[in-house]
């Protein structure tokens, strides 16, 4: 198999996270006090313009990289974020921790669990804007009182979705802004009813990696929707002051200290 | 050499083993389907996440992450959250239409009525000029 990760960084691109030859550990690493989260655990130095230090500080940062070393690995991420432009790094890294977390959550279908309970809820909505709208028609018609409607069809589930009836593009807008996923007007608009999927998280593997944080405090039947918005907005706040560690620490792993 | 291997040893040039991990869900027909999940994830990656589930829900799981790394090929930055996205913007749209729509239907529901009262009120009511 080939080795996708190194903890010496050697098969890691440009970018200066090739921190080979002398021992990890302390060292000017991408922040001002010591190696990124991403370099702490991989145990090697953090070099200056270490591609993953604006991203995973030092606290939280590790825990939410073990994520997404154990399910992208750390030299595809790398790959990954040196063929985006930097401006858009943050949102990329924003959404592969979110995909990581996903998958060790639920290692059969990871997100696309909750895309299948999006979709559901699409057309379960569309079937009920049909139904309505004849409604309304019927209504508007000024002539004598329209023959009573069809028997009320009960909302029938759609038939069960395969992966490959989900849509494979989105156009997103280029101004899009993830930190709108966590709107406060919207947010009512995003608390979804879905039927999360309760798998026992991060079962696969051992090894020195450690469960990712909960994301969701109290998930009322939101699941993803609510982690994404809670990761994006961890992230977007460590973006905003680099130097600063996190304050607002989310549920610490068991055996993070 | 008859070419039996899956399309995943096919991409890494290696021997196809009897027992591949990969070969039930990566056929030599679709080199896309691994060539993407090999990008995105890695064989090492992909081969740990199968060779821990069930054999009986590895099928789903391979297009899962096929599905994933599809995504995030065409779209590097968002990958799949940029679908979730989409059809959260979908549900939104929809939630404000159906709303929408069930004010108007309560509108005109309430006018009927008013309207019908009104009618009926009027056609019970004695003859006016009776009491002049």
């Amino acid at each position: 198999m080939s080795s996708k990760v190194s903890c010496d960084g050697t098969s890691v691109g440009a970018g200066g996270c090739g921190g080979a030859g002398s021992s990890g550990g302390g060292g000017g690493g991408g922040g001002s006090n010591g190696p990124c989260g991403a370099c702490k655990f991989l145990r090697r130095k953090c070099v200056p313009g270490c591609i993953f230090a604006p991203y995973f500080d030092q606290d939280q940062g590790a825990a939410y990289f073990a994520a997404v070393h154990k399910v992208f690995g750390a030299s595809n991420v790398s790959k990954l974020l040196l063929h985006i432009p930097v401006h858009k790094r943050l949102d990329a890294v924003v959404t592969i921790c979110y995909e990581a977390q996903s998958r060790l959550r639920d290692p059969v279908y990871g997100c696309v669990s909750h895309i299948f309970a999006l979709q559901q809820q699409v057309m379960n909505l569309q079937s009920d804007l049909s139904y309505l709208q004849g409604h309304l028609d019927g209504l508007q018609i000024p002539t004598p009182p329209p023959p009573p409607p069809p028997p009320v069809q009960p909302l029938v589930m759609p038939p069960v979705l395969s992966i490959s009836d989900l849509p494979t593009s989105a156009i997103v807008p280029p101004t899009y802004d993830l930190s709108s996923l966590f709107d406060p007007v919207g947010q009512t608009q995003w608390m979804l009813q879905l039927p999360h999927q309760q798998t026992d998280p991060c079962q696969y593997g051992g090894g020195a990696t450690r469960a990712p944080p909960e994301m969701s405090p109290s998930g009322s039947g939101a699941g993803g929707g609510d982690d994404l918005q809670e990761l994006a907005r961890e992230l977007l706040q460590q973006h905003a002051n680099p130097t600063v560690p996190c304050t607002r620490a989310p549920p610490l792993p068991p055996d993070s200290k | 050499m008859t070419s039996t291997r899956c399309a995943a040893c096919k991409h890494l040039r290696r021997r196809c083993p009897p027992d591949c991990i990969f070969s039930p869900y990566f056929p030599s027909d679709n080199p896309q389907r691994f060539a993407y999940v090999h990008r995105i994830y890695g064989a090492s990656n992909i081969a740990k996440i199968l060779q821990d589930l069930p054999v009986h829900i590895r099928g789903e799981a391979a297009d899962s992450l096929y599905y994933e790394a599809h995504c995030r090929m065409k779209d590097p930055i968002h990958g799949c959250v940029g679908i979730i996205t989409l059809l959260h913007q979908q549900i939104y749209n929809a939630q404000t239409q159906l709303s929408k729509i069930q004010a108007e239907i309560a509108v005109l529901s309430a006018k009927a009525q008013t309207e019908s009262h009104y009618q009926h009120q009027v056609e019970h009511v004695p003859n006016v000029d009776e009491n002049f």
